[in-house]
């Protein structure tokens, strides 16, 4: 494969010739190798495939991605090497496929705030058993506090994020598709809404300092 | 599995930063930081804001190491072959 600095792979890949060409399938070359790599070294979810599988996976991802970077190439802002940004796409492109297909089934619908978001305290008790009675009915009246800051200081939309995203562990992208947002607005909608369960906390008297000592194993 | 859905929550509230980068102004730092954490750079040193997004954002702190391993692994002839 030919090395081309930044500004020859602008000229190759923009360029109506066979030098399109061949850019266009060494940048899909490149690309795959690295998407390969991912797949089959840091993916364990990706384990049961075979190495043909993987192979025909990172190859369809590679042919997105390489797209994707044709349609974004004005963006290129020189101030890495070409490759990487075209790489960081290729991710991009990747983990998000990825990620549709492991939360395929999966419906923010179900997350609604009639779910018993966290765990009754007398449950929690059972769970990590406490010396005396008094930690117990102090487990029971901050966990009683933390519900109803989850309740009353969140929107339901911000509940239902919250829950999604940093209980569930549900991507970002995968909740914002199904909230009709995008990633970015989600970012910001989960971030208040943590900001201001911490200030309602924080207002009863409960730091967070506190709250981690007292539900310590 | 109790303790462990009061532990994210808390965590998730203790990991909320005040300044706020959002994930399109991080992604936007990649390329460039990611090419100097796979040459050995310090993130927190290099740029902090972006860390700080990184330790509350999942997805995309997992984009972003995901890159960082592929230019490591690039800059070590890792990838010349597409399979083992």
């Amino acid at each position: 494969m030919i090395e081309r600095t930044n500004e020859q792979w602008i000229a190759d890949l923009t360029t109506s010739s066979a030098g399109q060409t061949q850019a266009l399938q060494d940048l899909r070359e490149r690309l795959q190798r690295g998407i390969f790599y991912y797949l089959s070294r840091e993916r364990s979810d990706l384990a049961q495939l075979s190495t043909q599988e993987l192979t025909q996976m990172a190859e369809d991802l590679a042919q997105d991605a390489t797209l994707r970077v044709m349609e974004n190439l004005d963006s290129f802002r020189g101030d890495s090497r070409f490759t990487t940004w075209a790489t960081k796409i290729a991710v991009r492109v990747a983990i998000s496929d990825l990620r549709r297909a492991r939360y395929k089934d999966f419906r923010l619908d179900d997350v609604t705030a009639e779910d018993e978001l966290l765990p009754a305290a007398a449950n929690l008790n059972n769970h990590n058993p406490l010396p005396n009675p008094e930690s117990a009915a102090e487990r029971s009246d901050v966990m009683t506090k933390i519900d109803s800051a989850l309740r009353e200081a969140l929107t339901d939309r911000q509940y239902q994020a919250l829950e999604a995203v940093a209980l569930r562990g549900v991507p970002l992208e995968v909740v914002a598709e199904q909230m009709g947002t995008n990633r970015n607005a989600l970012y910001k909608l989960v971030h208040d809404a943590r900001r201001k369960l911490r200030t309602s906390l924080e207002a009863q008297g409960l730091s967070m300092d506190y709250m981690m000592d007292l539900f310590q194993d | 599995m109790l303790q462990d859905q009061l532990d994210k929550l808390l965590q998730s509230i203790l990991r909320a930063h005040e300044d706020g980068m959002d994930c399109e102004s991080c992604n936007a730092e990649f390329e460039c930081l990611a090419e100097q954490v796979a040459a050995g750079g310090d993130i927190h040193a290099l740029l902090p804001a972006v860390e700080a997004h990184l330790t509350c954002c999942s997805d995309c702190r997992e984009e972003f190491e995901a890159l960082v391993l592929i230019i490591r692994a690039e800059n070590g002839g890792l990838t010349s072959q597409l399979t083992d």
